[in-house]
């Protein structure tokens, strides 16, 4: 072939890459969103700050929806629902005493996650919970990099108000722990859950049901928990 | 190297080429979690960069190394051509996912480095089969 036919083709896949690689960037928005956050910026403190926080249950106890929350503390997805749909949730269903939620957390991606997820349930031994796995979230490491250290766990523990770290060092094999991690894991069968985040709800006196969210803001959940309180 | 040989390459990398995107393509819409032992690929497959104008990459790459394939039982002046266009172009994209992998997402997933290496020959067999023309 001839000279010039080489130049078309490489103008050519030139062009065709530069348009994909485009189209990359504009859509990668400025890259992974999380990994940079402080580990002292602890802001669900103040978010969840009066509700009532009891193992892995976020709000008033007879709040007429309950909210299952299936979530994996190395999951991108998780961390990104967090910071989106959370903090609303709060404020517009668990704060006012309509829905509450429950942390049922499972180690899908490998041993970081199990190790964070034995931290998170310890910490909610003592009402902690939900601010450890946001700061958790909020500094997420490479999958099964080892980045889930002792290390980081008491920087993450020492900068939630109110936590013994030590103790929920002590406790993150402990038998409740088991029993919690076990609880969430048949509940995951029972559901059929196969990925996180993934969610399940109940009405006052009904089942537990999958509940399927359209995106991970706030605006994907609240269709379904709005059908609950109506009911 | 002959163009018959030429483009049994051209199968064989394409096939594989295939396979690894098609895995992908299979974990991502059916909510599997990929077999991985760089220990990045969740993080990778879940980053901003795994999708393009609302389209899985995986798709695209599943869709050009078809396209490859195909070009690979034919002889003609055109399926040379469209091969080494698609095989340059993906291998370029390809490096600079790469690079995303290594440099922003700080996480590598090892079905997207097989990938990379598989367009990367592709693009120079493709290449080799313009000047056997």
């Amino acid at each position: 072939m001839s000279r010039r036919t080489y130049a078309a083709v490489g103008a050519i896949a030139l062009l065709v890459a530069a348009a994909l690689i485009s189209a990359s960037l504009i859509g990668a928005r400025g890259g992974q969103p999380a990994r940079a956050e402080q580990l002292s910026k602890d802001d669900s403190s103040i978010l969840l700050r009066g509700i009532p926080q009891s193992g892995p249950i976020l709000g008033l106890p007879d709040a007429p929806v309950t909210l299952v929350e299936f979530a994996d503390p190395q999951c991108p997805y998780c961390a990104q629902w967090s910071q989106q749909a959370f903090p609303e949730l709060v404020r517009d269903y668990v704060r006012p005493g309509k829905v509450r939620i429950v942390f049922a957390g499972l180690a899908f991606i490998g041993p970081d996650s199990d190790e964070a997820l034995r931290f998170v349930l310890a910490a909610g031994r003592q009402g902690k919970l939900w601010p450890v796995v946001d700061l958790l979230y909020k500094n997420q490491g490479a999958e099964n990099s080892g980045w889930v250290s002792d290390g980081l766990l008491r920087e993450v523990g020492d900068a939630v108000p109110g936590l013994d770290v030590e103790r929920a060092l002590r406790e993150n094999h402990s038998p409740p722990v088991e029993r919690e991690l076990a609880a969430a894991r048949d509940l995951q069968a029972r559901l059929g859950v196969r990925s996180t985040p993934a969610f399940a709800a109940s009405g006052a006196g009904g089942t537990l049901a999958p509940v399927q969210i359209t995106s991970l803001d706030a605006g994907g959940i609240r269709p379904a928990l709005d059908t609950l309180l109506a009911r | 190297m002959s163009d018959r040989r030429l483009r049994l390459a051209v199968g064989v990398l394409s096939t594989a080429g295939a396979a690894v995107a098609g895995y992908l393509v299979y974990a991502r819409y059916t909510d599997t979690t990929l077999a991985c032992v760089t220990g990045g690929c969740e993080t990778v497959q879940r980053s901003d960069y795994a999708v393009l104008a609302g389209v899985p990459v995986a798709v695209l790459g599943l869709v050009a190394y078809l396209v490859l394939l195909a070009t690979a039982f034919s002889t003609s002046e055109l399926a040379r051509l469209v091969g080494a266009v698609v095989a340059v172009s993906g291998a370029l994209f390809a490096a600079y996912l790469l690079y995303a992998q290594i440099v922003v997402i700080d996480a590598v997933c090892q079905w997207c480095v097989t990938s990379d290496v598989l367009i990367a020959l592709l693009a120079v067999t493709c290449v080799l089969r313009l000047r056997s023309g």
